[in-house]
């Protein structure tokens, strides 16, 4: 930073040098040019070779043989890639996945707007309700997971307990412990966990509408039912935007829960892309094989990314 | 919306039945937390205790090591979360207020991580730390972490940077204060309702993050929370109460906060998510 130091007018010691008019202006304009990359120069360093540079490295070996430690390896070209399609578990994988997500978009998406239409009227305690739903959501997954591994303990766990209490206790059942039922047992700790966020979105979407629609509506007779197809509805087009592609990142992102609360078991039955690339990378030493695996959970997120940054930039001015 | 009374009255009335149901696993971990195994097994999960003692929580503090593991997540966020702000607020300031060659470009560099999950980079991540022995150190995980906050905060610090008008700025650097000292004394007060939002959202997902945790912290003495109450759970799933014990002091702390920051939580996760 010598530089800097020489130009500025209110340092005593670039007074006393007394450099000629000329080169003063000059090096303030040179220093004018660079000062936005000084700005931005601690940023890009750590995101390129944090993010950047990783994300690179981790495209080539996608491409190779390397098991993660030794010190050769070899080109394979797509090998890795095509693998994934003789993989039964990698396809199992990504039908978990798509189930989740399936099953993630609509259940408390649902749910969430319907207490956001609840909570969006006035009535006591509303405030109070609203942080209780969406409480869960701040909570670490890997606790959210210990708790209803509890829940559906097979013996003592709520779950069963109840169904015994009720009289149905032959519903009672080893929840992720049978390959048939463990992801969904999962997903019930994904939906309680994850439905606080759409709520607070459409509440925050539902604040948004102007309320002389709703005036106009009723002066023309219209029910209460229309209102929400033909105002609410469309009114919370770029809610719905916003809750559908979070949902869509969140739910090809799952690992925490999974890995948690079944470890992908029972055999392999809830893998999910990201638990799967875990084993191979890390468990197995099929570090090329899992990174091509990553590779694939990343195109998923970009082609449902990338349209959806260029939207909001677009709205908010970038 | 205008509600009729007769209506409001239905509304708490359905809504205290909802939060009770939604609520129950909370309720039944912190009953059979403050009970004996025995009383627990003799009578099961919805017996009001029989006693009230501390002695799972005694018990779950030192085997789960919560000290260690409650002070390495303190560390990290504490850390992170200040440094990772100011770095991105220095990366948005000329992207929003200064016009030099390649900024758009440099801008769309940034932005274009917020398509990158953290996955493909734990590998890399990972062999690069085992060669430089960082593996195990929470340092293995600040700048990564770091790194991957950058392209959401960048991203929308630069809007609101946008929005402050340049007069105050132009006014500033006629009197001769450097653009450092700007940024510093102008722009960071106007903005720091962003910066405050920004900073919740990262807490709560340093705090929480697992991933990349579980990757670069293969030692115990460096684990962090989530890392640490997972492997108290592998380890004693066989006595209920010390399990919920153990489970209640890893999310409680949390959600005590929760209720102080209540306001500012929802609205900073939810305007963060709408912004960006």
């Amino acid at each position: 930073m010598i530089t800097n130091t020489r130009i500025d007018p209110n340092d005593p010691g670039a007074a006393a040098a007394h450099p000629p008019v000329a080169t003063k202006k000059k090096w303030r304009r040179l220093l004018r040019r660079f000062t936005p990359y000084f700005f931005l120069a601690p940023a890009l360093l750590i995101y390129g070779g944090f993010v950047i540079y990783p994300m690179l490295d981790s495209l080539m070996i996608s491409f190779t043989n390397w098991d993660g430690m030794a010190e050769e390896r070899a080109f394979v070209g797509l090998a890795n890639y095509s693998r994934i399609f003789d993989d039964p578990v990698a396809i199992l994988a990504l039908k978990n996945n798509l189930i989740w997500t399936v099953v993630m978009l609509a259940v408390p998406t649902a749910l969430g707007l319907l207490l956001a239409l609840g909570l969006n009227r006035s009535f006591k305690g509303k405030n109070l309700f609203r942080s209780f739903f969406y409480a869960p959501a701040i909570l670490p997954l890997v606790g959210v997971a210990g708790i209803w591994a509890w829940m559906f303990d097979p013996n003592v766990g709520l779950i069963n307990t109840t169904l015994n209490l009720i009289g149905l206790g032959s519903f009672a059942h080893q929840w992720l412990g049978d390959p048939n039922t463990a992801l969904y047992a999962v997903m019930v700790a994904g939906i309680w966990q994850g439905l606080g966020f759409p709520m607070v979105l459409y509440l925050a979407g539902l604040q948004g509408i102007p309320a002389d629609q709703y005036e106009a509506a009723r002066i023309d007779g219209a029910k209460p039912l229309k209102q929400f197809w033909h105002i609410t509805m469309p009114w919370l087009r770029e809610t719905h935007i916003i809750v559908i592609t979070l949902g869509v990142i969140a739910s090809f992102k799952v690992f925490d829960l999974i890995y948690s609360m079944t470890y992908g078991g029972p055999g392999q039955a809830t893998q999910v892309l990201a638990s799967w690339m875990y084993f191979q990378t890390f468990q197995f030493f099929h570090a090329g094989y899992g990174s091509a695996l990553t590779w694939l959970i990343a195109l998923i997120l970009m082609v449902v990314t990338i349209p959806y940054i260029r939207i909001t930039s677009r709205r908010s001015g970038g | 919306m205008k509600t009729s009374r007769k209506n409001a009255r239905l509304l708490t009335a359905s809504f205290t039945v909802m939060s009770v149901m939604f609520l129950i696993p909370i309720a039944v971990l912190v009953m059979t937390a403050v009970r004996t195994d025995a009383d627990f097994l003799s009578n099961g999960v919805f017996s009001i205790p029989r006693s009230f003692n501390l002695h799972n929580f005694v018990e779950a503090w030192s085997i789960a090591n919560f000290s260690t593991t409650y002070t390495n997540s303190a560390m990290l966020t504490l850390v992170k979360v200040p440094l990772g702000l100011i770095i991105s607020a220095l990366a948005a300031y000329p992207l929003a207020k200064m016009k030099f060659r390649f900024d758009s470009a440099i801008f769309l560099f940034f932005v274009a991580g917020l398509a990158i999950p953290i996955h493909v980079a734990l590998l890399p991540l990972f062999v690069f730390e085992r060669k430089l022995n960082l593996l195990g150190s929470l340092w293995a995980l600040l700048l990564p972490y770091i790194a991957f906050g950058i392209p959401f905060q960048v991203f929308v610090l630069r809007g609101f940077m946008k929005l402050i008008p340049g007069e105050l700025m132009e006014a500033a650097r006629i009197d001769g204060a450097s653009e450092f000292r700007i940024f510093w004394k102008i722009m960071l007060p106007l903005i720091a309702p962003a910066l405050a939002t920004l900073a919740i959202i990262d807490a709560v997902a340093t705090w929480n993050e697992f991933l990349m945790a579980l990757v670069l912290l293969p030692s115990a003495e460096t684990h962090t929370l989530p890392l640490g109450l997972l492997n108290f759970f592998n380890q004693f799933s066989g006595s209920y109460t010390l399990l919920s014990a153990g489970l209640v002091i890893g999310v409680f702390p949390l959600l005590v906060v929760y209720v102080m920051l209540q306001r500012y939580l929802v609205s900073g996760l939810t305007g963060g998510a709408v912004k960006g």
